[in-house]
Parts: C-alpha cells; structure tokens; sequence
C-alpha cells in the first residue's frame, strides 16, 4: 500500500505554485525550522534514519556532520542529474513539487549553515530546470531566499545549473567537477565533499528525495518518520517501475514492503502474455535478482543487501520472460561503455572490453569461454577505481552470467538466443 | 570566413560569467547558447567562446567533447533522440526508431534530405515508466507507438 | 611522526606523506603510470595499488596518506593480481608496435609486463583505433594510440606551464590526448612532456630514431645553457651526445628543464666542434693551416704574449671557476697584465627570467667568473671600453676565451669585426666556424661535458661537472692552456 509523505498532493496541479505549495502547507517547516538551533537540525535529521535516495543510501545527518565546526563557507548542491537507468522519480518531483524540494534546500542549508546551494539538474530535463528557475523565482519574490529570510536573519542564495549529458555527473564528485565548469569527472577521495568540495570548499551534496524528506522530517519530527519502515530503512522511498507490467510509474511505499505486493498492487501485475522472469531493484547498475530472489526480497537496504543487491536510487526494472538476457546486459553494456569518463584505466578499458564482448556474443562470434571471461573481467573491475562506475557496470555483469549461465553459454554454443530462437539485433548506436 | 556572436548572445554569456562563483561555470551555460545560434559546435565556434570567455580552447573543447548534448555534427531542424536504454528496450524502444529511421529513409544520426529531421538512439532520458519515448530538441514525448509514427510526425512540421 | 611499515620494513615519515612517497623512501618499488612527485595526484592509472592491514578494499598509494601504524603490503597474491589486471587494462587497446616505438627499452608497459605480466592476453576483441604520428609543432611527436591517457602531460601544461595546450577529449576508451585542433605544443618546455610520458605516447622529435636507448649510456652534468645550473643527465655513446634531459634537484631545478637547454648538446658534438689548431700562415699568404700539436701552438703563443706589451685579455662566462683560476693565476698573477674585458652576451634582456628556470644570462658561471675575479683583484672593463681601446689601438694581441655556445652569443659574427682589427688573436673556442679563420690562432678547447669543474649559478649555488666523455682528443681546457703558457713563458706555475 502506498504511503504518501513526500508524494501527498502530486496529483495537484496547484501544488507547483508557491501560492498553492503553501495552501497545502508548504513553508511551514521552514518557519519551524528557523526556530530551531541549526545543530538540533542536524540531530533531528540524524535521529530519522534517513539515508541518501540517491543510490548510496548513506545517512544523511551523518553526512552532514561530517562538515568541519568552524564558519568556512560551505554549500549545498542538489544532486537533479538522475540518470540511473530505470530511475525517474527526481524528475516527477521536481515537475510536481518544485517547492517542497526548495523549502528542504532551505532548511538543509540552514542546518548546515550554507549561504549558497545550487540546484543541478540533468540537461535533459528542460521541463523540470523550467518549472525549478520558476519556483525559484516565485521564492526570491517571497522573501523565501536572498537575505534575512522571513526576518529570521539567515541569509541564503539558492541557484539552478543545468547540466548537458553525462551520466557520470551523477556521481557526487563528478556533479561538483561539472558544475566547476569541468569535464564532469569524479575527484579522488580523500579529501571528501564534505571537507573540500565544490571549490575545495566544504560542500554537501544530497539527492531531490533526500532534500525533500527533510521538509516532511522537520514538520513531523524524526520520531515520526522512524515509525514507517524498518529498523535501518526508516520512513518511505518513492520507487519508480518500468517494464512490462500494467501500471508503470512513480510508487511512494514504506521501506520493508514485500517486493511481492509492489509488484501485484502497486504495479498492477505484469503484462498479459508476459511473466515475471526477474527484477532489478535499483537501477541498473543494481545486481539482478532471478524471480525466486525478488519474490522472497522486501523492498529495504537490508532485504536487498542480502539478497547481494541494493536498493540503489529505487529504479525497480522488471524483466519478463520475453527477454533475452544475453541482449539486455547488451544494452547495459552499450550504456556504461558509452559513460564511463574514461578516467580511471580499468573502467575505460574495462568496460569497453565488456561491451565488445557481449556484443560479440549477440552476433554470435564469441566463444564458450567469454561467459568467463565477462565474469572474470568484471570482478577485477570492482573496486579498483575512483568511483562506483566500473562496480556499476561490474554488477550486472556478474550477476547476469552467473544467474542465467545457461542463456549466456547458449548463445555461445547455439548462436542464437535461448529465449527467442534467434539472433539479436546487437547494432551499437554509439 | 570569421564567426560572430549576436549581442543578444555575448551578453548573455558575459552574464552568465558573473553568475558563478568561478567563470568556468559559465562554459555549458555558453556552449548551449553557441549551439543555440550555430546549431553545432565546430573549431570555430570553440576559439570564439574561448575569447570571448578568456578559457583557453583546449579547456573548452574538453568540456564539449565530454557531454552528449552539444552537437558534434549537423542535426535536423528536429532532433529526435529516442531513448534505446533497458526499460525501454524492454518495451520495444528499438523497434520504434528502427520504424521512424524507416519512415524518413535515414539511418540513425543521418540528416533527413529536406534537413528537417534526425534521429538518434540515446542513453536512458529518465522516462522510464513511458516508454518507448523520444525527446525532440528540449520536449519529451512518451508512450510512443510505431503505429502512430504519421501522426507523431506530424506535429513537426 | 607517524609510522608505517611497508611489507615488513619500518619508516617515521612526515604527517600527510603519500604511501608511494613513503615507500620509496624505502626503497620499495610500486608500480605507476599517472604519479608524479611533480604534478598533482591523479589517481587514474590504478597500478598502484596496494593492501593495507584492516581495510578489505585495496588502496592507491599515491593518494593515500600514512596514518600512524599503518601496515601495508605492495607484493602478496592478492596486490599483484590487481596490478596485473591494471596493467592488462593499461594493455588490451595498444598497439604493441614496440619495434617501431621510440620509448622501447625505456617503457614502463615494457617493465611492468616483466614484473607483473607473462601472461597470455585474454582480449581478442578489436582494439581501439586513434591517430598516429601526429605532429605537435617543432619539438614533440603523438600517437594516440600508445597514450595510456596518464594525464601527466597535461598537468605539466596545467600545473607547471599553465599553458593549457594539451587536454583529454572525448570519452571512456574514445578518450584521446591531443592538443585543440592539433595545435602546436611550442612552450619552452614542451620536451618535459616527452620525459615524463611513461610510455611512446609523446616522442621527441629531435631524438626519435637517432638511437636504440640501450645503445646509450647517461651521465650527470648541469646545464650549460643559462646562469640556472638545471641539473641534467645526458645520454651518450662512441658516436657522440644524443639528448639532455633534466635531473631532479629540488632547490635548483625541480623536475624540468627549459627546451632551449636540451639543444646544448649539439654544440658539443663533433660535426660542431674545432678539432685541432687552426692557425693564420702569413707565409702562406694569410691561409689557414690546421693540425699543429697544441704544445707546440702554446709554445709559440706564449712567446708571443711574452713579446707583447700590448695584450688584452677577454672572457665570457662559460668556463669554470677551476678555469679562470688558473687562467688568472698566470695573466693577473704571473703576467700582471691589466687589461681584462668581460664580454657580456645579450645585454639587453641579460637579467631577464621567464619565471620558471630560464633566466637571460645564458651562461653557467657568471657568478664563478666574478667571484675569481674579485679573488685576484682583477678589475674588467666591459665590451663597450674593449672596443673603444682597440679603436685606439692600444692592443697588439688579444687572448679570447670565447664562448663554447655559440648560441647564446648572438652579437658574436657582429664583434669578430673588431677582434679582427688586431694583429694577433689568440682565440679559444670549442666551436667551429669559418668567420674565425682571420685569428692568427684557433685553439680547440674542451665543452662542458669533456671537463671537470664548478659552476656558480645565478644564487650562488656551487655545482660540480665531471668530465664523462672524450669527443675531442686535442682539445684542452683553460687550465691546460694556462699550464702550457706558463712554461712556454717561463713562468713557474
């Protein structure tokens, strides 16, 4: 069943103006907040077990106290550049509640004592970086953001970016090298955001889920929000579902839902004519999950980490049994080649190689011995580079050769697909 | 021949250049107002950013070469960029811009003959739940269907 | 003082010392393209990773500090198959065309295939294909496809140039190094690029197929090229100098060294050099005879300068001090001659400095000059009194020690006009060049690299030169002249 904190009044088309935001109650945290101590925030949001939606799911209070105590200015940067495969929630929150995202912004940044936070948004989303700079626009006219807000003599600018294709940017690091005005690669940790960030200033950087959470966490309080979900998963997380079943889209649920329920309710089922075959929980850089795993699994960090996959940013991509999965790690393939900064070594080369390999394989070249090899390339890529993208590309690999060995090695023995008798159109469009 | 920016533009990019804490901030801003008035980012039009800006051109070049959305060649008046990335494979993305490229007689990333139409397959454009979808210069259009390409052609006239 | 213990040995280093730095105070090798002690950290080529006790993931030693009681391990099971893989990552998309490639022998592909690879490669897909050869400017050769994409090149040109010529373009393994548009590379330091490139991405022009680098060994020598002093290391074999390249010392020269400074070598070989005395026969109708033994020259030459009463002496700032000791010792000393004239080069820009290491007094000794100098109470006039004197004609016979780079010496064709007006010219030079066939003596002198001695840089750094390599057989140094003068003239050293 879903349960709406953050998602409530998505259906509203009032809900993305200011005047509308705050008939329904928008900016009351905000004036509760102000009336807070900016640490007693930071416990408050700590105290919520909220963790970052962004994928990581690091806690977010934890996060942020990770700044250094003294007044060095500091920013905070809203991590808009979704790009996970599978993943399109942040984008429905931004076009639906722009407010909700900026009075978090607002209360975050005084939490943490920013003076100034940008909003950096994916270049694709144009409808969402217009109805962003609009309520941004409708705050500052509201003395909402610019100095002494609401009398409360914390001043704070906020700004919108917009960023031009790439998903690597997505990556926190990467997200701060771009809006620097660089190649937006990922910057070697230590030091971390949090003590040199966007220009090796302390900086924040937290996902549109995580920043609008806060406002529901400051109005409701912590308790509150612990109360919904499971012990290290607590409140909700606003899932988005793509695949072959009936009712695609953006789902609000508790954290611990079965995965089994999500999936007969919320999604409605699958497809007529198709059946469940298997599910990345996530987004795409997730392991999969077979039928049997997914069907036992809750959607939580810790059912998922189990299971030996993630929760990652809450894409949930359903397969069906329709799919090859030889030509979906294809795809995946193509993608993390096409992504990769090409910084590090073994992500460039790496995934390139897997890419050439599993391509390959669907023109019905490769040989018996490639199922290995995919495995065996992938698991010297985990873990040996500045960010999360050669693991992310590693994962799936792994996973797919090892939970549907028998549809990888019948290609390459049959050259033909196990599950469509025929081989895939594999062209590249990269 | 010697490129130049409309006033409109240079004083965009000059205020784009205050906007940030650091003026290499203003390099995607600036690269997406060129492509604007240019249509694709040449050499040229690089050097003639890097002056205006004073950003050496190798600096903006590389910033150009590293995001997908600037426009390393010609493109149609319509830029169709259909999103080909799991979900939407899933769903039959690949198919449908199979059937438009088919429709318009290009192959993909090909300039159609009157210049009005190109098509390319993307990464994922976080639309995941309405797919097949394709995004025409800045507007996603979704829950596409290759019997409705005519149609869907249509409105670009 | 925090402590680490690296496979077993123990060191105190500094707080915020890299694992990497740490361990080579050690002596410990660990592999890596993309670190440099001069350049920022990049992290990129992940070869050098290594374990640390405790932390389950493996770490890169270049940007991991020594924290106290750190334990690591460069060479166990689990390290080296990372940085095998590494390697087989750095490998899958090259071109292996080492027969052709200029850095073979020097590569660190090379070395690091033999420490950690011997394997057979598993990659059987088509290789990544990008430009070869591609020019950039006078000094400096690309190919793209050997470019392990390291980075260091372009931080030198971020970093310590800030010339911002090169750049990394495009994606994953369609990233390529390049400069915009091909554009040429031509800063001054432009061949660090090449010396720093840890493979045959970048090549130098000038020494590309000159020479196998196992057919050359190197020696230290510091920079004769200006009053710097960069310390160098030259490689050279029986044919002759074939490149200089920058030595690390911290307080003079850092890593690098000045383009301009490597081209030094070529005044040393023998194709540029006056091999034997030269002399102008009076008798023979003012001809040039050459091959007269040089004990022999000398002997003549100093029962001439005995005769004189009309000498003056000239020297540049190319010797060493070790030199113009002796060379004092019997015109100041001995002779008590009092006419000594110091010939400047490049007056106008001569205090000049292009901010990193070439300074515009293009000699190595100025300071050596000065200080011997003032050691025997010389007093010397400058170029402008040394004309005025000849027009007067106050001199008969002039003793030169004239510049071995002649380079650096650009007024010098427009001042042989007034050595010539002398009678006599005793001029020693390391060079040859035809416009010096009116002096009446050429003696062949010895270059940098075939003498020992000290240099005193422009802030009064002492640096020694050590002969390393005969190229010239006759030629002599100031302090062989000065002995062979001695006793010609009978005057006891």
């Amino acid at each position: 069943m879903e349960i709406k904190l953050l998602t409530e009044h998505y259906d509203k088309p009032e809900f993305v103006t200011l005047k509308g935001y705050q008939k329904l109650g928008g900016y009351e945290a905000l004036k509760k907040a102000f009336k807070m101590k900016p640490e007693d925030i930071v416990t408050e949001v700590k105290n919520s077990g909220l963790r970052g939606r962004g994928g990581a799911g690091f806690s977010t209070g934890m996060k942020w106290s990770f700044l250094p105590k003294n007044n060095e200015p500091r920013f905070l940067l809203c991590n808009a550049d979704e790009g996970e495969p599978g993943t399109f929630k942040d984008r429905l929150m931004m076009e639906r509640a722009p407010h909700q995202l900026i009075e978090g912004m607002i209360i975050s940044s005084f939490a943490i004592q920013s003076k100034k936070s940008y909003i950096y948004i994916r270049g694709e989303y144009m409808k969402s970086y217009k109805i962003v700079e609009k309520a941004l626009q409708e705050a500052y006219d509201a003395g909402l953001l610019g100095k002494n807000i609401l009398g409360s003599g914390f001043d704070h600018d906020m700004d919108v970016y917009r960023g031009a294709g790439a998903y690597i940017v997505g990556e926190e690091t990467a997200l701060i090298s771009s809006l620097e005005g660089k190649k937006g690669q990922p910057k070697l940790k230590p030091p971390f955001p949090a003590v040199q960030g966007y220009l090796r200033k302390p900086t924040i950087v937290n996902n549109v889920e995580t920043l609008a959470a806060v406002t529901w966490i400051i109005t409701h309080g912590a308790a509150e929000y612990k109360k919904i979900g499971t012990e290290k998963s607590a409140g909700t997380k606003v899932f988005s579902v793509s695949g072959n079943i009936n009712k695609p889209g953006v789902y609000e649920v508790a954290l611990g839902y079965p995965f089994k329920d999500f999936l007969q309710n919320e999604c409605g089922g699958m497809k007529a004519g198709f059946n469940f075959k298997a599910l990345i929980p996530g987004g795409s850089s997730c392991p999969v999950l077979n039928a049997e795993e997914a069907m036992k699994s809750t959607l939580d960090y810790e059912s998922m980490g189990q299971l030996g996959s993630m929760l990652g940013s809450g894409g949930v991509i359903i397969i069906d049994d329709k799919q090859c999965m030889v030509d979906l790690l294809n795809v995946l393939m193509n993608f993390y080649h096409h992504e990769s900064c090409g910084q590090c070594t073994p992500c460039r080369e790496g995934t390139g190689w897997l890419n050439k390999i599993t391509g390959s394989m669907l023109s019905g070249r490769a040989k018996m011995e490639d199922v290995a090899l995919l495995d065996k390339i992938a698991r010297h890529m985990l873990g040996t580079t500045i960010c999360a993208l050669s693991d992310a590309a590693a994962m799936p690999v792994m996973s797919f050769v090892t939970k549907f060995k028998e549809e990888f090695e019948f290609y390459a023995k049959e050259r033909k697909s196990k599950v469509r008798g025929e081989m895939v159109y594999a062209e590249s469009h990269h | 021949m010697s490129l130049s920016l409309p006033a409109a533009s240079k004083a965009y990019i000059q205020k784009e250049l205050k906007r940030y804490e650091t003026k290499e901030s203003a390099l995607i801003p600036a690269l997406f107002e060129a492509q604007k008035v240019f249509g694709l980012i040449t050499p040229d039009v690089i050097d003639l950013l890097a002056m205006e800006m004073d950003i050496p051109s190798s600096r903006v070049s590389e910033v150009f070469n590293f995001y997908t959305m600037f426009n390393k060649k010609p493109v149609g008046k319509y830029h169709i960029q259909v999103c080909t990335n799991i979900s939407c494979a899933m769903v039959g993305a690949r198919e449908y811009m199979q059937a438009v490229c088919k429709t318009l007689n290009v192959k993909s990333d090909e300039v159609t003959a009157d210049g009005k139409f190109t098509v390319t397959g993307v990464e994922c454009l976080g639309s995941c739940g309405t797919a097949p979808m394709a995004q025409v210069n800045d507007d996603y259009h979704e829950n596409l269907a290759v019997s409705d390409i005519p149609k869907f052609l249509e409105k670009f006239k | 003082m925090p402590k680490v213990t690296i496979n077993g040995k123990s060191i105190d280093v500094e707080a915020g010392t890299s694992v990497i730095k740490a361990a080579q105070l050690l002596d410990i090798p660990i592999a890596h393209y993309c670190w440099h002690e001069g350049l920022s950290v990049a992290g990129a080529c992940r070869m050098c990773l290594i374990e640390v006790e405790k932390n389950p993931k493996l770490q890169i030693a270049c940007n991991l500090p020594v924290t106290e009681g750190m334990i690591v391990h460069t060479d166990n099971e689990k390290v080296r198959d990372a940085v095998k893989w590494s390697l087989d990552f750095h490998l899958i998309n090259h071109p292996l065309d080492c027969p052709i490639c200029d850095q073979a022998g020097e590569c660190k592909l090379q070395d690091y295939y033999m420490n950690y690879g011997l394997y057979n490669p598993e990659m059987a897909e088509r290789k990544q294909k990008k430009n070869k050869a591609v020019s950039l400017g006078d000094r400096v050769v690309l190919d793209q496809e050997r470019c392990i994409l390291c980075s260091r090149c372009v931080r030198f040109t971020n970093e310590v140039t800030k010339t911002y010529e090169l750049g990394i373009f495009n994606r994953g393994d369609r990233s390529v190094l390049s400069t915009f548009e091909n554009r040429p590379l031509n800063n001054n330091y432009s061949l660090n690029t090449v010396d720093i490139c840890p493979v045959g991405a970048l090549t130098s022009k000038d020494f590309r197929f000159k020479q196998r680098v196992w057919f050359l060994k190197d020696f230290d020598s510091v920079c004769n090229g200006c009053s710097t002093g960069c310390n160098v290391k030259i490689s050279y074999n029986n044919n002759g100098v074939f490149r200089v390249r920058p030595r690390v010392n911290k307080e003079i020269n850092g890593f690098w060294m000045c383009d301009e400074g490597r081209d030094v070598y070529k005044f040393v070989n023998r194709e540029y050099r006056l091999d034997q005395v030269v002399e102008r026969r009076d008798d023979f109708a003012g001809a040039s005879v050459k091959g007269k033994p040089v004990a022999l020259a000398l002997q003549e030459i100093g029962h001439k300068i005995k005769d004189s009463q009309k000498l003056a002496v000239v020297v540049t700032a190319q010797y060493t001090v070790e030199e113009y000791e002796a060379f004092f010792e019997l015109f100041s000393g001995k002779l008590k001659s009092t006419k000594f004239y110091v010939w400047v080069n490049n007056e106008e820009t001569f205090e000049s400095f292009d901010g990193l290491l070439l300074r515009g007094d293009k000699n190595p000794n100025t300071n050596g000059l000065i200080k011997t100098m003032k050691k025997f109470g010389i007093k010397a006039g400058l170029w402008k009194d040394f004309e005025a004197a000849v027009v007067k004609n106050e001199f008969q016979l002039a003793v030169v020690a004239a510049p071995e780079n002649q380079n650096v010496y650009p007024e010098l064709n427009s001042r042989l006009a007034t050595f010539e007006k002398l009678e006599d010219v005793v001029w020693l030079s390391s060079c040859v060049n035809d416009r010096f066939k009116n002096f009446r003596w050429q003696i062949p002198m010895k270059s940098y690299v075939e003498k020992s001695g000290t240099f005193i840089n422009f802030k009064g750094v002492e640096q020694k030169i050590k002969a390393s390599v005969k190229i010239i057989p006759d030629a002599i140094d100031l302090i062989q002249l000065s002995a062979g003068l001695s006793e010609s003239i009978g005057v006891a050293r």
